[in-house]
């Protein structure tokens, strides 16, 4: 049996025309902005699909990335900007181990 | 921003202040398209990387190149866009007179901006501004730099 659908067309082309116009604006940009495009597509993703996650993925994105600032780049402290993100990333990755390779 | 409306008037009120910013030569190379349409504000923003709120309204502050080759700028030559920057400066003063929050945004596809405004031949999109009713609560701010007045300007002599 397949996962249910937790994005619909609109959802999907929201993000679709989000990330290919970001591709070429981060040509002319800042370096910096990279991560911050890549983190408002993810809580933009985020968004659209906690409604009709599961309880357990809807818990996950409501974590660490829900708390990383929407416009957030790598500058002045750079440091904490690393380890707020590496904490993203353990909290996405424990979810996958404990849904995929519990 | 909230979901209320932008009243057509509040933006015509705007757009009849951004007309008193100064250009260079008096030659008004700008021109700006309006909307409130939802439909087009949804794409715009699609398009738009830059744009986190969802205005209720936006202008789009453009360069008519067509213009700017007539009166033989070269094409490297800045002054169009700083002519962007006292009519943005003039539009965000307005709009706050009106009692609406505005917030420029530069990030986003000039081409597909053309497209969804249906731009004519030689108008380029160059900001955006977003205008609507401001929400109670806002989003965290950005670490502030907090510069000062003296933080950003040296003096001629230099001060003893």
């Amino acid at each position: 049996m397949s996962a249910p659908w937790v994005l619909d067309e609109d959802d999907a082309l929201e993000l679709l025309a989000y990330l290919v116009t970001a591709a070429r604006t981060q040509v002319d940009e800042a370096a910096e902005y990279g991560p911050m495009r890549l983190l408002t597509a993810a809580h933009r993703l985020a968004e659209a699909i906690g409604p009709r996650a599961t309880e357990a993925t809807a818990d996950a994105l409501a974590g660490p990335l829900a708390d990383m600032p929407l416009l957030a780049v790598p500058r002045g402290d750079r440091e904490q900007y690393v380890e707020q993100l590496d904490g993203v990333c353990r909290s996405v990755a424990a979810h996958l181990k404990a849904k995929y390779a519990p | 921003m909230t979901d209320e409306p932008v009243r057509r008037e509040q933006i015509e009120t705007i757009l009849d202040a951004v007309r008193w910013a100064p250009t260079a030569g008096n030659r008004h190379l700008q021109r700006f398209v309006a909307t409130t349409d939802p439909g087009t504000l949804r794409v715009l923003r699609m398009v738009s990387p830059g744009m986190i709120a969802r205005p209720t309204a936006a202008i789009a502050v453009c360069v008519d190149h067509t213009l700017v080759a007539q009166y033989g700028f070269p094409p490297e030559n800045h002054g169009p866009w700083i002519d962007v920057g006292t009519a943005t400066a003039t539009l965000l003063l307005a709009a706050q007179a009106v009692g609406l929050g505005a917030g420029p945004v530069s990030s986003f596809s000039k081409a597909a901006v053309g497209v969804v405004l249906d731009l004519p031949e030689g108008w380029v999109a160059e900001l955006i501004v977003g205008l609507g009713h401001p929400a109670p609560e806002q989003p965290r701010a950005i670490k502030p730099a907090r510069l000062t007045w003296r933080d950003l300007t040296h003096w001629v002599p230099t001060e003893g």
